[in-house]
């Protein structure tokens, strides 16, 4: 981190490379994120895309990237892009282009595909060690559909097919935790609302090679039922309150990259979206609260036992 | 069904997120349970709340052989009117003599008449601004279900109530009995236009006249698979048109901390001069007010889209 060209806030790009004019919603949290990650990875970048909100970016004619853009199947993103780096790999080595005309194969998908249905695809691409880097904007739910659940969906939320007084009852997969399972060479959590944090995080993905994945919260005022202005100040609620910690994984060692400090009680973090209505009004549902912050309080205390440990630090296992 | 079959065919213009689908489906419905046969669909482009959309609704009292988006509307429901304006939002769209415009807007009818030379008849509903009853906006669609319903006719009053139950009912007792309210009230606001749609008559299938299609040979995928080759295409799409409000700095209290707004934007559509000023790009700023929401100093205000729009044309 120490040789970081994002020292203060002020050093964050001025100017921005991807284009205006996308169909994403007014306030979309993962459009925030992206061009800000587009901003430090620069165009030497090929996008591959499954379905989702984000695939609207490029509807022919249209595109917001100066480089290309690869349609794929939900599930296939990563072997999309396994495609893209043998082409340039075979490219290479018939001397058809030279070594700094050479792109980097970025896959871009929501959590429907990042943590369910392309789940497989990605650690196959992990097992086969490829070169790429893996965007997932994470709204928590199908947007492009209509947010229904998704594997990533928190628990107790209100999607379009979790209507009851209950929310989903499932609970949010850790894909962080699964990714780095698979000891890539690199994993993190951002969130659009933290610049500095986020842009430090590409900074490091850029100058690795193998499998990398940015998960970036994408708070979504159309899902999540929240006035779009709203956007950044969830984001930062998010981050404030430990729902979404903020670390990234590398060399077998996960380190956090903001403690909240004091962590705020989730309840803020909930009370601004529609989606957690239901926990407020019209009585308040108590022992839904209770389990969402016990939730976040066993994370962050079992961190503290890990660092408390001897020989403690975070490391993976 | 005989060629002297009456069709209503019915057209809801709004921009995504204001409950043009919601109205259809509403006014689809009462119609079901007056004892027509219906279809009601909404129609989205690549496009998502504040762009441009439609829904339709079709109903006769006998089975309808007719598909696809309504071509010929006899009804034109408006819910906003900053759509009429853009020609891709279609809203003009095969109106003729015998279409009844129904526009919610505070602009006078007169003007509109003369504005769009709209050949039919041009009815208004007062419009909820933006500013002055923002919890209104939420039941728009219901406003526009129930005096669509009334202009039509032969939709009953208690078949619209009944609608919207079905519709409203799951979002709770206050969000049902608001959208009662403001349906019915229309409804009854209407009464002096009762049943002025002319529905028009079934198109029979004799009646088609095929396109004259022009063959094209088949291409190799590198000729005819399509390829951008220009970069950043999408700033041709104008984003600004979503916008209801605007953004505005004022460059007195503008501290110059460009990395906060021009970073937050989630469109990007916050440029950085040399000398550090930030410069709002209205024409793909959708008006999601971020910006204002971050701004340290509380430099950057939210003013009305037609207010502002207003004192730019004077
Ligand atoms: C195999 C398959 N199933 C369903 C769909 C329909 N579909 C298109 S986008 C989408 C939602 C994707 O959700 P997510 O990956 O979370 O991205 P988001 O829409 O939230 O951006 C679905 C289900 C599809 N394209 N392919
Ligand atoms: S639905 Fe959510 S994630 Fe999708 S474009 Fe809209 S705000 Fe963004």
């Amino acid at each position: 981190m120490n040789d970081t060209a994002f020292r203060r806030m002020k050093d964050l790009p001025s100017t921005h490379l991807l284009g205006t004019g996308t169909p994403m919603c007014a306030g979309c949290g993962g459009l925030e994120a992206l061009h800000q990650i587009y901003d430090v990875l620069g165009e030497r970048t090929v996008f591959v895309n499954a379905a989702g909100c984000m695939t609207l970016l490029s509807v022919y004619p249209f595109t917001p990237f100066r480089g290309s853009w690869l349609y794929a199947a939900m599930a296939s993103a990563p072997a999309g892009a396994q495609g893209i780096r043998d082409a340039l790999d075979i490219l290479l080595a018939h001397g058809r282009i030279r070594t700094e005309d050479d792109l980097q194969p970025v896959v871009l998908t929501g959590d429907g595909a990042a943590y369910g249905m392309g789940l497989s695809a990605t650690s196959g691409a992990i097992e086969r060690n490829l070169d790429f880097l893996y965007i997932c904007y994470d709204n928590e739910g199908y947007g492009n559909t209509g947010q229904q659940y998704s594997a990533a969906t928190p628990h107790a939320a209100r999607t379009s097919t979790s209507r009851g007084v209950h929310g989903y009852a499932g609970e949010k997969k850790d894909l962080f935790a699964i990714w780095a399972a698979h000891r890539p060479a690199y994993v993190a959590t951002v969130v659009g609302a933290e610049p500095l944090d986020l842009a430090r995080k590409v900074e490091t993905a850029k100058r690795l090679t193998g499998p990398r994945l940015i998960i970036a919260l994408a708070p979504c005022p159309t899902g999540w039922d929240f006035d779009p202005q709203d956007a950044v100040a969830i984001g930062k609620l998010a981050v404030k309150t430990g729902i979404w910690p903020l670390k990234e994984y590398r060399d077998g060692q996960i380190r956090h990259t903001k403690m909240p400090h004091p962590r705020l009680p989730v309840e803020g973090y909930l009370k601004r979206q529609g989606r957690f209505a239901h926990l407020f009004a019209p009585q308040r549902n108590e022992k839904l609260l209770r389990e969402i912050q016990s939730g976040v309080d066993r994370y962050w205390q079992q961190l503290e036992g890990i660092r408390a440990a001897p020989g403690g630090g975070g490391a993976c296992t | 069904m005989g060629s002297n079959e009456k069709i209503y065919r019915i057209r809801f213009h709004g921009r995504g997120g204001q409950g043009m689908k919601t109205a259809s489906r509403i006014l689809g419905t009462a119609f079901f349970l007056s004892g027509f046969e219906i279809q009601d669909a909404p129609r989205y482009g690549a496009e998502r709340r504040g762009a441009p959309i439609f829904a339709y609704v079709r109903a006769a009292r006998s089975p309808i052989n007719e598909r696809g988006i309504i071509r010929r509307p006899d009804l034109v429901v408006v819910a906003d009117d900053t759509l009429l304006p853009i020609p891709a939002a279609g809203v003009l769209a095969g109106v003729d003599e015998h279409t009844i415009l129904l526009l919610s807007s505070d602009v006078r009818a007169a003007e509109w008449v003369d504005r769009i030379r709209f050949p039919g008849q041009l009815i208004l509903l007062p419009k909820l601004g933006e500013t002055e009853d923002p919890p209104g906006l939420r039941f728009l669609g219901a406003t526009c279900a129930g005096a669509a319903a009334r202009l039509a006719g032969p939709v009953a009053r208690d078949c619209l109530e009944a609608s919207i139950h079905m519709e409203a009912g799951p979002l709770g007792a206050a969000a049902l009995a608001e959208n009662l309210s403001r349906a019915l009230a229309a409804y009854d606001a209407m009464a002096s236009h009762a049943g002025c749609v002319q529905p028009a008559t079934a198109t029979s299938a004799d009646d088609y006249i095929a396109p004259r299609w022009v063959d094209l040979p088949f291409e190799q995928a590198s000729v005819s698979a399509p390829a951008i080759h220009g970069t950043l295409t999408s700033a041709l799409s104008k984003t600004g048109l979503w916008r209801t409000l605007r953004p505005v700095i004022d460059y007195a209290r503008c501290k110059r901390c460009w990395w906060v707004c021009s970073t937050f934007c989630p469109d990007g559509a916050i440029q950085v001069d040399s000398a550090g000023q930030p410069g709002i790009d209205y024409e793909h700023c959708k008006g999601c007010m971020v910006c204002v929401a971050q701004c340290p100093p509380h430099a950057i205000e939210a003013v009305t889209e037609r207010g502002s729009q207003a004192e730019e044309a004077s």
